[in-house]
């Protein structure tokens, strides 16, 4: 009987989580697989069929302004800049931070920061410092360094680039965290034997710091690329919801503006699926070919 | 094992505990300003006190996100009892069948104590209620800057750039004459009109946007910003508002949910019709609709009645004229719109001579197929990536086919 019991203990304890698992997670996915497969819209919202892959053709081949081709290579290139930026930055001040340095703390709090103010705030505040007569880059740009101010939110290619400024601000503390943990897990011996080898910075650096911090990287890497990808707040606040012109959005504004602004629930809920499968193959290559769950020693 | 359960059993019933309350709730789900907000929240409360076993929730939402929190909820059958906001989101709402149809519930002497246009009927039934008659646009203006204000367009041109300053010599323009979001399409719309175009025909079943009316009003905003400079060259509705607010502009184009927050900042504000065009001789009609209130569809049956009384109540002529008096916003019981508090305040005064030559907002669904595919073409235009009469027929195509794939 006691050892029953004890069998059962640790489901009785995990139970809790899995049924809100199953009820927030599970359930709204396959709910989601269903309707992706169905014609609900605004003209069948109670009564919908499912109608087979014709929303994923609609996906792919549907004329769209602008076109789901053109979203794409921007999400690509929203997420890669964003997150090489996050994790060059967040590297480099934990490394910075893992010195003994004057002051610490205080630092790493004022670093940690961007992360500890709510996104939305984040996000309202960029766009009025991109305001273009207001605004303070611009006024920075002109009163101080006598440069000609940029029209940030009204050009498509400029605002692009201040959306993608906004979040790597916003992103970059998670990354360094992340590192600042792993830097600090690393055995100084490896240091001091290199220091007896005549190794200069550069070959620590490439040999040591890196390969111990992969490990600790990568899933934080990937976790980074997921969360980017579909990072609508920064995104959605910073440019009004893709202006100029429709010109900014990403994937998942797009899927927003389908199932909130035209109540194509099927279609849009096929979309999502779309994003999911992207992600899920790039998680899976991603960690294999990076080999992240191999062990650094 | 026995012990694990009877600990879960306790724990949840200590949660369940720490609310005690066996009234009837009725939630409330808006998109109040602060100002309307505070009265509303003093009328239930006295609501309340008048029935002590009735609870009301009121939860603020902003307006897109009501619609959308709304639908997803009742569509689980969940949600609020009352859902209150503008006339324009009906369509949808009663498409959806989230809501219910309200002709049964008041009988006819009841509302024939409301102005017309507070009956808001859709495909045959009523859907909502409003108490307030207006949450348009019109013209405001700082009566320290500015003594009288235009009529016309060209006048407005005039007195725009004449209070275009730059008041401290260093390059830089400190006070504009006119701020306004110009760069979204329901705050175009009274230019549009005022050249004599539309955005929907009369039945309400098609845009009309590629005619030769949108692309004169098109070049006319253009014009405004980059001709004759009365407009700053980047201006949604924070920065209008805040330049308005700090008295950094003369004029301004809002509707008539901002004028009570204009007030309690300080300003002494006019408000006027906006301008008839010059070209035209014809009034910029700004779009007119209705605020109030509607039930969802999956109320609870004994919730019914007090969720019925209580629109009653906040619609007593008295609960009106407090948020008029209030806010400024215009109400909807005809005894109400006689009162001396509406007919002899200059705001209102003004504000009905707007609604007098405004045009009355599309409730169909459509019409949010049609903002979306205005206002890429609109700003188009705005950044010189298009001409106006390219943005005017690329606004008809693209709300053609986004019409199309909303009624798939």
């Amino acid at each position: 009987m006691l050892e029953r019991n004890r069998k059962l203990f640790p489901y009785i304890l995990i139970l809790p989580a899995a049924l809100v698992m199953l009820g927030v997670v599970f359930y709204p996915f396959v709910y989601n697989i269903v309707l992706s497969f169905s014609n609900m819209s605004l003209r069948n919202f109670r009564e919908w069929q499912v109608i087979g892959f014709d929303q994923y053709i609609r996906v792919f081949f549907e004329p769209t302004e602008p076109s789901f081709y053109v979203v794409f290579i921007k999400t690509m290139i929203w997420t890669v800049v964003n997150v090489t930026f996050h994790v060059i930055i967040g590297v480099m001040l934990a490394m910075m931070l893992n010195r003994q340095i004057k002051g610490k703390s205080i630092f790493r709090t004022l670093l940690i920061l961007p992360w500890a103010i709510p996104q939305y705030i984040v996000a309202l505040t960029w766009r009025g410092m991109y305001n273009y007569e207001y605004g303070a880059i611009n006024l920075i740009l002109t009163q101080y360094l006598n440069l000609p101010a940029v029209e940030w939110l009204r050009s498509p290619t400029e605002a692009f680039i201040a959306v993608i400024i906004t979040n790597i601000w916003l992103g970059f503390p998670f990354m360094m965290v992340i590192a600042l943990g792993g830097l600090q897990s690393i055995s100084n011996e490896f240091y001091e034997a290199a220091d007896i080898d005549g190794a200069s910075a550069w070959q620590k650096f490439k040999n040591i710091t890196v390969p111990l911090l992969k490990p600790v990287m990568i899933p934080a890497v990937t976790l980074g690329i997921i969360w980017t990808f579909n990072n609508i707040n920064v995104i959605w606040l910073v440019t009004n919801g893709g202006e100029p012109a429709d010109q900014t959005h990403i994937l998942v504004s797009y899927v927003y503006r389908a199932a909130f602004g035209l109540y194509r629930y099927g279609y849009a809920a096929a979309l999502s699926m779309v994003i999911f499968f992207i992600l899920l193959i790039f998680s899976l290559t991603f960690m294999k070919r990076s080999q992240a769950t191999k062990s650094a020693y | 094992m026995k012990k694990y359960i009877l600990l879960l059993i306790i724990t949840l019933t200590y949660l369940d505990g720490c609310t005690p309350d066996d009234r009837m709730h009725i939630r409330f789900w808006h998109q109040m300003q602060v100002g309307e907000r505070a009265v509303t929240e003093r009328q239930i409360q006295r609501f309340m006190e008048q029935n002590p076993d009735v609870r009301v929730e009121l939860l603020y939402k902003e307006t897109e996100q009501l619609r959308n929190d709304f639908i997803i909820a009742s569509y689980a059958r969940q949600g609020p009892e009352i859902v209150y906001g503008p006339s324009d989101m009906i369509g949808l709402l009663a498409t959806l069948e989230v809501i219910r149809p309200l002709e049964d519930f008041f009988d006819e002497e009841y509302l024939d104590l409301f102005y017309a246009k507070a009956k808001v009927w859709y495909e045959g039934h009523l859907y909502q209620l409003a108490d307030k008659l207006g949450n348009h646009l019109a013209l405001v203006y700082n009566k320290d800057l500015l003594s009288k204000p235009p009529e016309t367009t060209d006048e407005l041109i005039e007195i725009g750039k004449e209070l275009t300053k730059d008041l401290t010599g260093n390059g830089r323009i400190d006070q504009y004459g006119l701020v306004w979001n110009y760069t979204e399409p329901f705050f175009y719309v009274p230019f549009l009109t005022g050249f004599g175009g539309q955005v929907m025909n009369d039945e309400q079943t098609r845009p009309t946007l590629d005619t030769e009316a949108n692309v004169r009003a098109l070049n006319f905003i253009q014009e405004l910003r980059d001709v004759h400079r009365i407009v700053p060259r980047e201006a949604d509705y924070e920065i209008a508002d805040a330049l308005f607010k700090e008295g950094r502009a003369a004029m301004i184009i809002n509707g008539d949910w901002s004028w009570g927050g204009y007030m309690s900042a300080g300003i002494d504000i006019g408000v006027a019709p906006i301008p008839r065009v010059s070209e035209t001789g014809l009034w910029a009609s700004p779009m007119v609709s209705t605020k109030g209130f509607s039930i969802n569809e999956y109320i609870d049956d004994e919730k019914l009645p007090m969720a019925l009384e209580l629109i009653r109540f906040l619609n007593e002529p008295e609960n009106q004229l407090e948020v008029t008096e209030a806010v400024k916003t215009f109400p909807t019981r005809l005894e109400a719109m006689e009162d001396p508090i509406v007919t002899r305040d200059s705001i209102l005064v003004n504000s009905r001579r707007q609604i007098e030559v405004g045009t009355t907002m599309p409730i169909v669904p459509e019409l949010r197929a049609i903002w979306d595919s205005m206002r890429p073409n609109y700003q188009a235009v705005l950044n010189s990536q298009k001409t106006a009469e390219v943005a005017a027929r690329d606004m008809q195509s693209l709300s053609e086919r986004r019409i199309r794939e909303m009624l798939e």
